[in-house]
């Protein structure tokens, strides 16, 4: 379980999380979602341990920050994109915390096997990163993420600039993980895709967290359409599946 | 038909049967170093005495290699893998392929210490150079690192203090050279590089740091991959990512300045060796730390060998001969590159 109590974030003098209280379950798969500046990215990275806080935030009773012994793997939403590198050792890097650095075992190489098959790329193995599609690379990055068999993934924004096609076959590669268990944690922009896909829902605004709870229960709420200002409309279809649209006025 | 589940079709992200194809090349070079010259020593011979065997090399021969072309050698393959190993980790810790060795002042630093050296001394330069060039590389790097305040929270702030520091001591340098001409040729052949001072001492006290940071840089190489991604994801990996940045650059710092105050500012080796490796082997993990060092040494016991030997009996500065061959080596490995990529 992870949990943030009073948890607060302040960069210089700017307080980009504000006496966060917030309890994750694990093997779900808790969306993210609020306007640009709620806090969403810097939750995230806090959760992984890389940003100082006061407060508390912990995973299993233990505080996050500057720990490394959990598993934890971190999608960006601008990863930093190695020159010369092919897909097969950029995926390979996953294994880093499973089998040691640079150590190749033979179940770790057939796994990243694996993983490159379920991912699109294993024609693309060969390649070097700094030459794939935005899609490409995406479906790159969940490859790693899911060699690393984490406990916790963490992905910020992972359907952004990509077609509605790739951002479907990357959101099934996230949810491969639930079967095993792992504690899904996003952000994401597009609410309705957040509401397919995600189990709970966070709504943040300006570094506060407005309501979290189960998405079905979240996506009507009147806190979501406060966190949009009331710019937004919730429909519903005939399936049942709610859709999420900007508002617009004298939208026809 | 579906591909069978076979590890073997991704191929080794390292294969270490390079390093020893590397180790070879780098043993025959030395061979070669130390047999051609003025005076040709025949291969039989060499190993025999340098396996301590009866029917060696006797008398002037004998002191020859012993006394000055085996120490040239293995300072020059030294200083070679010094700095490709430094120009390859610190393309890999500030991002950038064009990084070489003498990217945070290093250079000016040692180069500054050399003139103060060689004005400052009566009669004993070589006593004298190597330290202070050392001194000042070091002292150069640590002021880098100073000024720019964030350390490596911002590379671009950390080389941009690393210009400004190296246009500092290379204007002061320049002034010093022009209050004392007497010291400008020297200062200048020593900024050409030059392995003509080699001798037991020198190999033994630079052995010393340049085989400890290249051990240190290669423990950490296989992690030092993980720092071609952003901080979050190679803490994410199990990286911490400042503390193995410091750790890589101050033993390669420290293999730089050592190779410096060892045998003068050698240009290109830094960028054209790790380069070279990589486009053979097509491959650019940090795991050819140690391939990348063989393939230095070997590249710098050549460009040593063609310095005594295009114009003998007069040298040629190591430096000419390092830019005269890896500069259009350099575009040629570029060209490739983009061909195939």
């Amino acid at each position: 379980m992870i949990q943030a109590k009073d948890l607060t974030v302040r960069i210089g003098e700017r307080t980009i999380l504000n006496h966060i209280d917030l309890v994750i379950q694990p093997e779900k798969w808790t969306c993210l979602v609020g306007p640009n500046g709620a806090g969403k990215t810097t939750f995230l990275r806090a959760l992984l341990g890389v940003l100082p806080y006061s407060g508390s935030l912990t995973e299993g009773g233990v505080e996050v920050f500057h720990s490394q012994e959990r598993n934890v793997a971190f999608v960006p939403q601008q990863p930093q994109i190695p020159l010369g590198m092919s897909v097969t050792e950029y995926v390979m890097m996953g294994r880093a915390k499973k089998d040691g650095w640079g150590r190749e075992s033979i179940a770790g190489r057939r796994f990243v096997h694996k993983v490159l098959e379920q991912t699109q790329l294993y024609g693309l193995h060969n390649q070097h990163v700094s030459r794939l599609s935005g899609g490409e690379m995406q479906r790159a990055l969940i490859a790693r993420a899911l060699a690393q068999e984490p406990e916790v993934i963490l992905l910020d924004e992972p359907t952004s600039a990509l077609d509605l096609h790739h951002q479907i076959s990357t959101l099934n590669n996230i949810e491969l993980l639930k079967e095993r268990g792992v504690t899904i944690i996003s952000t994401m922009h597009d609410i309705t895709l957040a509401a397919m896909y995600a189990e709970e829902i966070v709504v943040m605004q300006d570094g506060n967290v407005l309501l979290h709870g189960p998405a079905h229960s979240v996506i009507h709420s009147s806190e979501l359409r406060e966190a949009f200002d009331n710019r937004i409309n919730v429909f519903t279809l005939d399936s049942g599946r709610p859709v999420i649209v900007a508002a617009k006025e004298n939208l026809i | 038909m579906k591909n069978q589940l076979n590890e073997d079709h991704l191929g080794r992200i390292w294969n270490w049967r390079i390093t020893m194809v590397a180790g070879l090349i780098l043993l025959s070079v030395a061979l070669l170093g130390v047999s051609f010259g003025p005076i040709g020593l025949s291969f039989p011979k060499i190993i025999k005495t340098l396996l301590g065997g009866s029917n060696g090399l006797q008398g002037q021969e004998r002191v020859l290699l012993l006394q000055l072309r085996l120490p040239r050698v293995i300072l020059a393959a030294l200083v070679g893998a010094a700095l490709s190993t430094s120009g390859a980790v610190y393309q890999t810790v500030f991002r950038n392929p064009l990084a070489d060795p003498y990217l945070l002042g290093a250079a000016s630093g040692a180069g500054l210490g050399a003139t103060l050296a060689i004005t400052s001394s009566g009669g004993n330069v070589y006593g004298l150079l190597p330290i202070f060039s050392f001194v000042g590389g070091i002292l150069a790097v640590l002021t880098t690192f100073f000024i720019s305040g964030k350390f490596f929270a911002e590379p671009n702030s950390l080389l941009l203090s690393g210009i400004a520091v190296g246009s500092f001591g290379t204007a002061v340098q320049t002034y010093l050279q022009q209050r004392h001409s007497s010291a400008l040729r020297p200062v200048y052949s020593w900024i050409l590089g030059e392995l003509t001072v080699a001798n037991w001492q020198v190999v033994k006290w630079s052995s010393l740091y340049i085989i400890s940071s290249i051990l240190i840089l290669i423990t950490v190489s296989k992690q030092l991959d993980g720092l071609m991604l952003s901080d979050e994801e190679s803490f994410s990996l199990g990286i911490n990512p400042n503390k193995l940045r410091i750790i890589a650059v101050a033993a390669a710092t420290l293999a730089t300045a050592t190779a410096v105050a060892a045998s003068g500012l050698i240009g290109f080796v830094g960028i054209v060796v790790p380069h070279l490796v990589r486009g053979i082997t097509h491959r650019v993990t940090n795991r050819s730390l140690a391939t990348i060092a063989m393939a230095g040494a070997a590249f710098l016991v050549l460009a040593d060998l063609g310095a005594r030997t295009l114009l003998s009996p007069a040298e040629l500065p190591i430096g000419v001969i390092t830019a005269f061959v890896g500069a259009p080596f350099f575009l040629v490995v570029l060209r490739k590159r983009r061909v195939t990529q």
